[in-house]
């Protein structure tokens, strides 16, 4: 870091801003509706195999679980982009960081949607 | 005089964690603190983001592997890191919440009490989420 560095929003752009707004809103709503449904719908029960597939046997909570998904990965990663802007040695390095966390991003969006398929598909 | 590198590191530190600096604790007012908190749950919250998928990765595997599994988290020890998980994405979201409130012009001018609207707020949800699973025996009368 120096001490002429640039304010990080200058740096990360409006359309980052945007999204992690966005992105925001959105998942407040979803992870609230994941919360309940999946910890506090049936607080104290067991979970087990069985009651994950009753629970995905439902199309809104595969809905609700890939958007967080993909939510979770937009707000998370564009966080840990401003966090990492905050030094000068990653926004010297600017497309590289953002090239690493686009693939990142998709990399664990495919991973989440091979891992919850076998519950799906029951 | 020409200024080495490690002293410019050394400098460079001071500036920014050395008792005058804005991130010495005694220094740190209610804003900087708010940025601080939400800085540090939201790394938290990623890093949790790849282990749950990791964990459900090895529970994917097969049918005993998950259950044996879910019986290892349904333990009181577990149950506290998650009630841990739900007090940092509870602030998160509030101060989130606050920091729109900004983006869209309002509170600016009062953003001390309008952090502490926000934590109160978030003190009544932690309590909330704190009580279901108290009151469902989930912490087995061994943490509460």
């Amino acid at each position: 870091m120096s001490e002429h560095r640039i304010a990080t929003s200058k740096v990360a752009g409006t359309w980052a801003w945007f999204f992690q707004r966005l992105s925001a809103v959105l998942l407040v709503i979803l992870l609230a509706a994941h919360i309940i449904a999946a910890h506090y719908w049936h607080v104290g029960e067991e979970i087990s195999v069985d009651t994950v597939n009753e629970r995905l046997k439902n199309v809104a909570f595969i809905a609700i679980d890939y958007s967080m998904l993909a939510m979770v990965l937009l707000h998370g990663l564009n966080g840990t982009r401003t966090v990492l802007f905050d030094f000068d040695m990653f926004i010297k390095r600017r497309k590289a960081v953002d090239k690493g966390l686009w693939i990142l991003g998709i990399a664990t969006m495919i991973w989440g949607i091979v891992i919850l398929w076998p519950f799906i598909s029951g | 005089m020409k200024i080495g590198n490690d002293d410019l590191r050394a400098r460079t530190f001071k500036w920014l964690f050395g008792r005058n600096s804005e991130f010495w604790p005694t220094n740190m007012k209610t804003g900087m603190w708010a940025w601080v908190g939400h800085r540090l749950t939201g790394i938290i919250l990623v890093v949790y983001v790849f282990m749950h998928l990791s964990f459900l990765t090895q529970a994917s595997l097969s049918h005993e592997k998950f259950n044996s599994l879910m019986q290892v988290t349904a333990q009181p020890a577990f149950v506290f890191m998650d009630f841990m998980l739900v007090c940092a994405v509870i602030y998160h979201a509030m101060n989130g919440f606050r920091v729109v409130l900004f983006d869209m012009g309002v509170g600016i001018r009062k953003q001390k009490l309008v952090f502490w609207i926000m934590m109160a707020i978030a003190a009544v949800l932690v309590a909330v989420g704190f009580w279901l699973l108290f009151d469902a025996g989930l912490f087995n009368g061994e943490w509460f």
